[in-house]
């Protein structure tokens, strides 16, 4: 019975929501989730259509009912949840299982049928917050499959309509209470805020584990030619050529994904994203390799042999026949790379160095005999494939050690395609076994020429073009010693098999730039790249980059967001920016130096007098009148003659009398409000006096005769009958006995 | 008069937990968000996507901030009590008049009362105040109060709540409920059933202005002073036979039979006035005994809220102090069962309250 209590109690409706608000937003949030996942292909159209109706129906509905909910709509509902339940697990039946992300298909069909039977039964608050939640989940699923910045505009209107939600949830709850824009506004940095800041401190969610491992053919169909190179010059479908001056651009502008790599030509690379990585560790992706040098062009054997894998994803990639057996070779490190493509591609597998497995949407690939793996199919937008490699990075400390032994016939055998020149290339020789003059092993000779290449040349791509049957790398180490990727790498390959070490090119992108928030690497056109790879014994191939010798680090969000606001804000035009904002401060000093500037003589006098109390000691009370102010500071200041006083009675005449003070009256009030001190009054004032001593006029100067000379020159102007009116009732008279002034014309 | 939590804490009676905020019932709001914040992490782990972490931290912070967004909101948070009555009467409604810089829920605690929000609702913040209702359990004079503040803004996800003491504009006179009075000596007509016809007292000299009572002649309406005061006033006649009485409250100590005996003299009290008798009210308020005359209810109530046991060297009864069971010790010289004693002519030591 306890229990059926408390089912009851956790069953029992809540009280009638009226927000509309927050029914829309809830709406909104499992609409966006909907639309999320359609957008992401987690849904069909006709899915995504029905249940948005459905949902609007429904939520309509039960506005509608909302005080006196259907009685059988509640079973019938739970019924359908049942049902979509059954069905979910039916989808699952007979499939492999490893985690959530092999059941987001079904899984997001589950979720939305559920907020749809939900949509249909939310009169309540509770029910209301339930909704939101269940977006959440949408939004999760069709979120796990987004690698594009669009999915920033769902997420933009998730977010939107979870907060308005929220925020409608709250005034609902306080009965009526909402915020208000400054509220609201702070809200939303807030939220910003703490999200940016869990983000930075949250390291990057790299997969891990067992899992399945995403693969799209996205409809590629199957190519003609076993292993031969497609798709280079905008069709997936399109044969590889060499590049040519006059040729086309391809997609990405790079020329080398072909058979032949000519190092007289450059391609207008340019910055449209060809593909996304999702990958454990930044790598130079390797598209291709390439042996042969001709002086001019790379190229890759006629007659190579291409190894076909039958066996289905994963594809184990075997150790290439071509290469000779790797001694005592150590465990690689596994990398995780998963390749989302956004433009047409050439039907290269790309993948970090030692590719081990390879899951991919067809029945076979191809493995040529320079390593490179080659798809059957065409590589079109959308298409999908992921690489496991193991990496092996060895340490400098390794490689010091390694090599420095001749090589053994067999090797020299192997190799001999990555030792081969076209010519002697004396001069090339000659300058490098002078820069490896003293080094012993590989690795110090590569050191020693990537430093001698980083000292000496210059990168550039705007180079000037070959001369007709010139040799590359004659021309780059002992011309202008200028140009980019393909001729630096070009040097160091040809200078080290000039020296007797094994040396191929290779071509491929590097990692591109990290996008922290769809944690992928952005590989855009201008990403194409080409290096060097030398054989180790017991290491096999490693990848030397004599073009960029800075060694990549690993990114963290955080990091990356920090690089690149810092970035921003060094390209922002200081200068300008400096002139507008220097014109912006100057503009509102002004402004403000208007807004405050007194309105009127007497008001400039009188906040000078205050000024000049306050630094007595004395401000001026709320409520004081000037001329009871200026009786206290002549109190404080002890002066006699009310010097101050006299000089309130001015303002107060200008002020509220009819009376515009004379100019003389107002040089000499101007001159007292300035230079009159409390404290300091007797010796300003005996000063003043030798100034103005025979100021005492026809009216001033009655009554007590120890009237110091200044404010009895002010009063006497001030006073006096001819230009002064009678003041009103409630005007301070000065009393007579204190020296000052007074209106009943007793001076 | 700001309830804020900066003010110096009143030794004489400390509240505990006062200014704090502390959330309200955390477990299950911050349990949850830990449960979604760790779901959503591990569907970022297991399917690597960028864009879910990138959701989840927005999530995250956003369940941050809607848990402890509502201690910020309160922290900020200022209350004043705009309007408050002169009079109230324990253990019914009274409504003062509280304004807030945000939305929040009040809970009376010192006197009680029942919930209500106040604070800008609708973008709107009332000019005067929204009312909050004390239902004080016992009388008293009050010059603050004590009150729950909670809010749960911006999110209504977690409840927070603080403690604030509000001065109160003026002081609020919290009278004692109407109680059964004490048997009264009969008066001369009360044996020829003419005592509900009697009229009252409109012959003799005038002795000064009252508030208008039920039953008083519209002639003896003082309109001058009705003008004045707002307040219907009639001429009070001071006949020949306006023998006053003399009634001694004695409270006990313990604050539950002191209700119970200051019920029963403002029942006596009231029984008084409506005889039309002239009442002289001796009881005892904190700076010592005070004896002088009471001619309506609200002035009965007032003296009633004031007055404390004989010997208490403080205020008025605490109400939510809740006092220990004491048996009543009252004088033997008082009827031992109220405390209550009615009797008749001048008393010693009268002073003006």
């Amino acid at each position: 019975v306890s229990l059926l209590d408390t089912i009851k109690r956790a069953n029992r409706p809540g009280p009638p929501e009226h927000s509309t608000g927050l029914r829309i937003a809830c709406a909104g949030a499992v609409v966006t989730g909907i639309v999320a996942c359609r957008a992401e292909g987690e849904l069909s159209w006709s899915v995504a259509a029905i249940s948005t109706v459905l949902v609007t129906v429904g939520m309509y509905v039960s506005f509608r009912t909302r005080s006196r909910p259907i009685g059988w709509f509640k079973p019938l509902l739970a019924l359908a949840a049942v049902a979509a339940f059954v069905w979910f697990f039916r989808q699952l039946t007979g499939q492999e299982l490893y985690d959530v992300s092999t059941v987001e298909d079904p899984l997001a069909l589950l979720f939305v049928w559920i907020q749809v039977a939900h949509a249909f039964d939310v009169p309540a608050r509770r029910d209301l917050a339930f909704s939101l939640a269940g977006s959440a989940s949408l939004m999760a699923v069709a979120a796990a499959q987004a690698v594009s910045l669009g999915f920033g505009l769902y997420a933009l209107a998730w977010i939107a309509f979870g907060l308005w939600g929220l925020v409608c949830m709250w005034g609902s709850a306080s009965e009526g209470g909402r915020i208000r824009a400054r509220g609201l506004v702070a809200t939303v940095v807030s939220v910003s805020v703490l999200g940016a800041a869990v983000l930075t401190v949250l390291p990057a969610p790299h997969v891990a584990g067992r899992i399945d491992f995403p693969a799209n053919a996205a409809g590629g169909v199957g190519l003609p030619g076993a292993g031969g190179l497609t798709g280079d010059a905008g069709k997936a479908s399109e044969p590889a050529k060499a590049g040519s001056p006059a040729g086309a651009t391809r997609v990405g502008g790079f020329l080398g994904f072909a058979t032949h790599l000519d190092t007289a030509l450059r391609g207008s690379l340019g910055n449209t994203v060809v593909m996304r990585v999702r990958a454990q560790r930044p790598s130079y992706w390797i598209g291709e390799t390439f042996n042969i040098w001709d002086g001019q062009s790379w190229k890759v054997p006629v007659k190579t042999k291409t190894t076909v894998l039958y066996s289905g994803s994963p594809f184990p990639i075997p150790t290439n026949v071509d290469t000779p057996v790797v001694n005592d070779p150590p465990a690689g490190q596994s990398d995780l790379q998963t390749f989302y493509m956004a433009q047409s591609s050439p039907n290269l597998i790309f993948h970090a160095d030692d590719a081990a497995d390879v899951w991919f949407p067809a029945r076979n690939i191809y493995l040529s005999g320079n390593d490179t793996i080659v798809s059957p199919i065409a590589l079109g937008p959308g298409a999908i494939y992921t690489v496991r490699s193991d990496t092996v990075t060895p340490s400098p400390v390794e490689l010091r050690a390694d090599g420095g032994s001749p090589l053994s016939p067999s090797e020299t055998n192997a190799l001999a395609s990555d030792l081969k020149l076209p010519h002697p290339y004396p001069r090339v020789k000659a300058l490098a076994e002078k820069i490896t003059a003293g080094k012993t092993t590989t690795y110090a000779k590569i050191e020693a020429l990537i430093a001698w290449i980083g000292s000496h040349t210059h990168y550039s791509t705007d180079i000037p073009p070959l001369p007709p049957g010139a040799d590359t790398v004659d021309e780059f180490l002992f011309g202008n010693r200028t140009g980019f990727c393909e001729q630096i790498s070009t040097a160091m390959a040809v200078m080290l098999r000039s020296i007797g070490v094994p040396a191929r090119e290779a071509v491929g992108y590097v990692p591109g730039s990290y996008n922290p928030l769809t944690d992928l690497y952005e590989v855009q056109g201008k990403d194409a790249h080409a290096w060097v790879q030398v054989w180790f014994d017991h290491y096999g191939w490693q990848s030397f980059d004599p073009t960029a010798v800075v060694p990549l680090a690993n990114p963290s969000p955080g990091a990356t967001l920090i690089h690149d606001i810092a970035g921003a804000l060094r390209r922002l035009p200081l200068i300008p920016l400096a002139v507008v904002l220097g014109l912006a401060a100057l503009t509102a000093l002004v402004l403000t130096w208007r807004r405050r500037r007194p309105a009127t003589w007497a008001i400039a006098v009188s906040r000078r007098m205050e000024r000049a109390g306050a630094r007595a000691g004395r401000r001026r009370r709320p409520g004081e009148t000037i001329s009871e102010y200026a009786s206290a500071l002549d109190d404080v200041s002890g002066d006699a003659s009310g010097t101050w006083k006299a000089l309130a009675w001015v303002i107060e005449e200008s002020a509220y009398g009819d009376h515009e003070a004379s100019a003389e009256d107002r040089r000499r009030a101007d001159h007292l409000s300035r230079t009159l001190r409390p404290g300091r009054h007797r010796r300003r004032t005996g000063t003043g006096g030798r100034g103005g001593g025979g100021g005492g006029g026809a009216g001033g100067g009655g009554g007590g005769g120890s009237v110091a000379a200044p404010s009895s020159a002010l009063v006497g102007a001030a006073v006096s009958p001819a230009a002064v009116p009678v003041p009103r009732r409630d005007s301070p008279a000065a009393p007579a006995d204190d020296g000052s002034p007074s209106t009943d014309g007793d001076g | 008069v700001s309830g804020s939590p900066r003010r110096r804490p009143d030794r004489r009676r400390p509240t505990r937990s006062r200014g704090i905020v502390r959330p309200v019932r955390a477990l299950v709001p911050i349990g949850s968000a830990v449960l979604v914040v760790l779901g959503w992490g591990v569907v970022a782990h297991n399917s690597g996507a960028g864009w879910v972490q990138t959701l989840g931290d927005v999530v995250a912070g956003t369940l941050l901030l809607g848990l402890i967004g509502p201690a910020v909101v309160l922290t900020r948070t200022r209350l004043r009590v705009t309007a408050v009555p002169t009079d109230a009467t324990a253990r019914l409604p009274s409504d003062i008049a509280v304004v807030s810089s945000s939305r929040v829920r009040v809970t009376p605690v010192h006197p009680p009362g029942p919930d209500r929000f106040v604070g800008p609702a609708g973008g709107a913040r009332p000019a005067a105040g929204d009312p909050v209702t004390l239902l004080p359990d016992r009388r008293g004079v009050l010059t603050w109060i004590t009150v729950d503040v909670a809010s749960a803004a911006p999110f209504g996800l977690l409840w927070w709540k603080r403690r604030l003491r509000l001065e109160l504009p003026s002081e609020l006179h919290v009278g004692p409920k109407l109680g059964p009075p004490v048997v009264l000596p009969r008066q001369e007509d009360d044996r020829t059933g003419d005592s509900l016809h009697r009229s009252p007292r409109d012959i003799g000299e005038p002795r000064g202005v009252r508030p208008y009572r039920p039953g008083d002649s519209r002639r003896g309406v003082h309109w001058p002073a009705t003008a004045h005061s707002g307040e219907l006033m009639v001429r009070e006649m001071e006949g020949p036979t306006a023998e006053p009485v003399v009634v001694v409250v004695t409270l006990p100590v313990d604050d539950d039979a002191a209700e119970v005996v200051a019920e029963r003299a403002f029942g006596t009290l009231v029984a008084l006035f409506d005889r039309g008798t002239a009442v002289i009210l001796t009881t005892t308020e904190v700076a010592g005994p005070c004896t002088g005359a009471v001619s309506d209810r609200r002035s009965a109530g007032r003296r009633l809220a004031r007055a404390v046991a004989a010997g208490r060297d403080s205020g008025p009864p605490d109400p939510p102090r809740r006092t220990r069971s004491r048996e009543v010790a009252a004088p033997a010289a008082f009827e031992p069962a109220d405390g209550v004693l009615v009797t008749t002519g001048e008393r010693p030591g009268m002073r003006t309250p």
